[in-house]
This record gives C-alpha cells, sequence and structure tokens, in this order.
C-alpha cells in the first residue's frame, strides 16, 4: 500500500496522496470537507503568491494566523519550496512578534484569510531581516515562554519526516485515520495532529480558535467526524469529560486518547473512559526542541485509584539520561534531571548564543549524541518507570528547604476536586521564600483549605506545604500555549481579593 | 475561667483558613498535623496571643504542642493567666 510514498520528503508525500486518492478527505473545517485534490491545489495558489510577492526570494516565510485550510496550505506551499516557515502565536505582543520575525530572517510576514480561494491575503515585509538568512526547510516555533522570551525552535523536514514515520506506526495513523486537530497552529503538537497525518493521507478534523471552549461543539465535531485520534492537553479533557457528563454523550470512533504537554491531574482523566470507551490512553511526553521522547499507555484503573501516571519507555531511538545535581549519572532508582537525545529534535536555537547549557553531550561518555537538558526533575522508581516530579528552574529555598513548587502543583492536582492550580514562591523576610498557592477546585465541590492543607501534609514535606492557599471557581489566567500563567494567576488574585 | 475559643478559632481561621467557614473548625482539630500551622505560623499565633491576652511567653516550657488545637490553646491561655 505505502511504497513509493516512503521515499518521498512529507510535503511531496501529501501531494502524492492527492495524485493517488485525490477525493480523500485531508481536512475538516466548519462543517466542510477539503479533499486531497483541493489541498494541493490551495497550496499550488500559495506557491503562485509567494513567487509573485518576492521572486526567487529563499528566505523564511513569516505565518501570522490562525488554523485554517489557507494556513495548512501555505505552510505547505513553504515546504514544497524548501523555505522555512516561521509560525509564532498571534497572540504574542507586537513588538516581541516583529522582533521574533526579524530574527527568524522572515522576508515576509504572510495573514492568509480564512476563505478558501483568492482571499484577501496581507503580506508585510519584515525590517530588519538578515538580507541572506536562508534556514533550513521546515518548520519554525517557538518554546512557550513561560521561563523567559519565547526562543525560536528550527525544525528541519527530514526531522519532521523522521517523527511523522515513527507517529504512524505508533498510532496506526494511516489514510483512513481521522485525527483531531485541536492545539493552535503553532503548538508542537501539530506536528503530529497535522503533519504526520496529512503525510500518511489521513484526515484532519481541525477546532477553530473560537469554538476550543465549546464542549458541545467539540463532542459534536468528534461523532460527526468520527474522529480515531485526539492529542490534547489536560484541561481539554477537563472540558471534554465535563461535556459528556453533562450532556450524556460518548464517542465509540476514538481508538487513541493522547494526553501531553502538561503533569496530569487524575482527575482530568476519570470521566474519559465512559467518554471513549474504545480508546487505549497514552501519556506522551516531549518537548519543543526535541518532539516526543517518552510514551506509555495509561493504565485507567490506576488512575482511578489516585496512582501516578509515570512518563513511560525512551521511544525507539531516543536516549534518554537522568543525571544527579552532582553531574553523576542516576542509573538506577533515583531523582535527576531528564536529559534526552531524539531522532526529532531541533539543530539547536536559532539564536545559537542561547544553547549553552541546554545542548550538549554526553557528560561522561562519548556516543557522538547531542542531549538536550529538558529542565524536567524526574524519578526513577525501584520498577524502572520514571515519572516527573518537577522543574530544576522552579527549585525555591522555604526555610532552608530546596521545594520544587512544581511538585507542590502535582501533589495539588492529586486531589480529585482540584481543576488547575498555580504555585508561587514569594520572597519571606523569615523564611526566605514562602509560598502561595491559586487553586481552582471543580464547581460543584465542597473543597476548602482545610481539607486541602491535609491532603498536602499526606504528600508534602512540612517546608512544601504552601503558607496560603486561595480557592477558586473561575479559570486561571493561560500562557499564549496554554498552560497556566502562575504569575497572573498569583497577581490578579491578590489584586482582586484586595479591591 | 473565660472561654477564648471563639477569638481563637476567628483568629485561627482569618489567618490561615480564610475560605474555612468558623464552624468548620473543630476545636480538638490539630492544627499541626493537619498542615494548618506550620513553624512561621507558630510565631504569628505568639505574637497574636502576646498582644491578645498579654501572656508572657518564656520560651523555656512551651512547645509546639502547645498551639496543636483551639483547645489546646485555650488551655495554654488559661495556664498563663493562672
Amino acid at each position: 500500500m505505502t511504497g513509493a510514498g516512503d521515499t518521498l520528503a512529507l510535503p511531496e508525500r501529501i501531494l502524492d496522496h492527492a495524485r493517488r486518492r485525490p477525493t480523500a478527505p485531508a481536512l475538516v473545517w466548519r462543517g466542510r470537507t477539503v479533499d486531497y485534490a483541493e489541498l494541493a491545489e490551495l497550496a499550488l495558489d500559495a506557491s503562485r503568491y509567494l513567487g509573485e510577492l518576492a521572486p526567487g526570494e529563499r528566505r523564511p516565510v513569516g505565518i501570522l494566523t490562525r488554523k485554517s485550510p489557507s494556513a495548512i496550505a501555505l505552510i505547505l506551499a513553504c515546504m514544497l519550496a524548501r523555505r522555512a516557515a516561521f509560525v509564532p502565536s498571534p497572540d504574542l505582543d507586537s513588538a516581541t512578534l516583529r522582533r521574533l520575525f526579524a530574527q527568524a530572517g522572515c522576508s515576509h510576514v504572510v495573514s492568509p484569510g480564512e476563505s478558501f480561494r483568492d482571499a484577501a491575503w496581507e503580506a508585510d515585509v519584515v525590517p530588519g531581516s538578515c538580507p541572506d538568512a536562508r534556514r533550513e526547510a521546515g518548520l519554525m516555533l517557538t518554546t512557550s515562554g513561560s521561563t523567559g522570551p519565547p526562543k525560536i525552535v528550527p525544525l528541519a523536514l527530514d526531522r519532521l519526516d523522521r517523527f511523522a514515520a515513527w507517529g504512524g506506526r505508533a498510532f496506526a495513523i494511516t489514510h483512513e485515520t481521522a485525527v483531531l486537530s485541536y492545539a493552535p497552529l503553532n503548538f508542537d503538537l501539530c506536528t503530529l495532529d497535522i503533519w504526520t497525518t496529512l503525510s500518511h493521507g489521513g484526515t484532519v478534523v481541525l477546532v477553530g480558535h473560537d469554538r476550543a471552549t465549546d464542549a458541545r461543539h467539540l463532542l459534536d465535531l468528534l461523532s460527526a467526524a468520527h474522529v480515531h485520534l485526539v492529542q490534547g492537553v489536560p484541561m481539554l479533557y477537563r472540558l471534554l469529560s465535563d461535556g459528556a457528563r453533562k450532556y450524556d454523550r460518548r464517542v465509540d470512533s476514538v481508538r487513541h486518547v493522547l494526553v501531553t504537554g502538561d503533569s496530569i491531574a487524575a482527575s482530568a482523566l476519570v470521566g474519559l473512559t465512559a467518554l471513549f470507551p474504545n480508546a487505549r490512553f497514552h501519556n506522551v511526553y516531549g518537548c519543543t526542541e526535541t518532539n516526543d521522547s517518552f510514551a506509555c499507555e495509561i493504565d485507567m484503573g490506576k488512575v482511578a485509584a489516585g496512582g501516578e501516571i509515570p512518563i513511560g519507555e525512551p521511544l525507539p531511538g531516543v536516549s534518554a539520561l537522568i543525571v544527579a545535581t552532582s553531574g553523576d549519572l542516576v542509573d538506577g532508582p533515583g531523582e535527576g534531571e531528564l536529559w534526552v537525545a531524539t531522532p526529532f529534535q531541533t539543530v539547536g536555537y536559532l539564536d545559537a548564543s542561547l544553547n549553552d547549557g541546554k545542548f550538549g553531550p554526553h557528560p561522561k561518555a562519548r556516543d557522538g549524541q547531542t542531549y538536550f537538558r529538558t529542565g524536567d526533575i524526574v524519578r526513577r522508581h525501584d520498577d524502572g518507570a520514571i515519572a516527573l516530579c518537577g522543574r530544576t528552574d522552579s527549585l525555591v529555598k522555604v526555610r532552608g528547604l530546596r521545594v520544587s513548587t512544581q511538585a507542590v502543583e502535582q501533589a495539588l492536582l492529586e486531589h480529585k476536586a482540584v481543576v488547575e492550580v498555580a504555585v508561587l514562591a514569594i520572597p519571606d523576610a523569615l523564611a526566605g521564600s514562602r509560598l502561595h498557592a491559586v487553586v481552582r477546585r471543580a464547581e460543584e465541590s465542597p473543597l476548602d483549605s482545610l481539607v486541602l492543607r491535609r491532603h498536602c501534609v499526606e504528600r508534602l514535606d512540612r517546608a512544601a506545604i504552601p503558607s496560603t492557599i486561595d480557592i477558586v471557581t473561575r479559570p486561571l489566567p493561560k500562557t499564549p500555549t496554554g498552560k497556566v500563567d502562575r504569575r497572573r494567576s498569583v497577581y490578579d488574585n491578590s489584586r482582586r481579593s484586595a479591591s | 475561667m473565660i472561654d477564648h475559643t471563639p477569638a481563637i478559632k476567628q483568629f485561627i481561621v482569618e489567618e490561615f483558613l480564610p475560605d474555612v467557614p468558623i464552624e468548620e473548625l473543630d476545636n480538638d482539630y490539630n492544627l499541626l498535623d493537619g498542615g494548618v500551622i506550620d513553624s512561621l505560623g507558630l510565631l504569628q499565633v505568639i505574637a497574636w496571643l502576646e498582644e491578645t491576652f498579654e501572656v508572657a511567653l518564656d520560651d523555656a516550657e512551651i512547645g509546639p504542642e502547645s498551639f496543636q488545637s483551639v483547645h489546646a490553646i485555650q488551655a495554654f491561655i488559661a495556664q498563663s493567666q493562672g
């Protein structure tokens, strides 16, 4: 069945599907289907548009838009022309965007309209961009910016190809598979949702930005489009399981559910087996820099019992090390920072000065690989299972003890009624730092801080129990990539209670 | 003997459990084991006792267990004012 398509690079493989199965559905968007022939035509239109905009130009193309068939066709056109496509979050402020587009070396920023044919596309020349910035073809994404300014991460076509090959095998993505694309276009998750699916001739079911929090719409879409695979952050699953309960729904077509991008609260998953009775559940761990590096099937029985959800085993071809603060490797059970080298990883940040301390060789041996220091603290248990327990950059000192704010968040999330949480260390003259937690509880739950503190005592060192806990029911503010914005969560909340 | 437990409860709830209805806090609830009061919290409680009840806290005799519940604090005040 596959054969010739295997020797082609990703964008040509998509065109090959258009040639062989022109009427097969490629995209589902706002109630209509775009078949492979139409997607190819849209991509050729976009190629012509780029050619007329700047004949002979080889520099990257900046793409500033939300998800739509036109946007996907434009990225495909860039790939076909072997020009890098830089796709930052459209929610970044304009000064940051201007800086990033220039840094990426984009010749133009194109904002394709949502309409299908010959739309009112807009293009701007990027001032200050390097005149001969030719980057390797593929995607350029950015890091989330939750720990500093966003960094540009180039992902070359051959890396995307390898990733698509793995994704296809791991989750049985073929020309008969329909995959929900929930994440925004600038997320690394799109390398699976959109690009892996299209490279195998499957159908991408696109969720519009404006409908992303409408549970009923999402459930309708999953059923109507017979979606087989769903990938998303815990927030999506919380939304879906709450919606499924409210509207008494289930979706039989889904075979694989991928949870990714965050530490997982067991509470977000409990309703999922009822919603997706035929699905297998996977915890997938990765970073923008390396793409996915670990995956494991989630034991939903254990989840119901409140067990920890491990990140599992390194994927085929992935090397993973646990490095203790001493610099020694942790070979057996123990804790340390996770370093990974994957076949899908970036060659490094576009600004090479940022690579120091993030990318490097094996600390003890010469294995020829470049490892990415994830900044995630993991623990290997006696049975070999690896679980996330915090971030290197979330360590603070509370009364002389090192405490990971992320481990505190994780412990709070283990309470069934906790939906979201932000823990921030606040400088304190006496304690060094004291921890402040903002916790969003499930609306119907009577959870209060008395109960939550008792829950913490069972899981955390005394120093790690937050000094102050605010319990709220409204959603916490998010970063452009959908992670809880800790600073705004805490700051907005204190401003609210002061007023 | 004056019963200070309502005032103690109000202080504990306002300082450490602002979202908890006052009647939910049991007089015998172990505030230390329950993660309500930590070592910094203990300093706050002691400062409040000194200010409010003018008890002189000679740190020779007191351990954290003197403040482990509303009842314990009440007993402590009674003893100090004794």
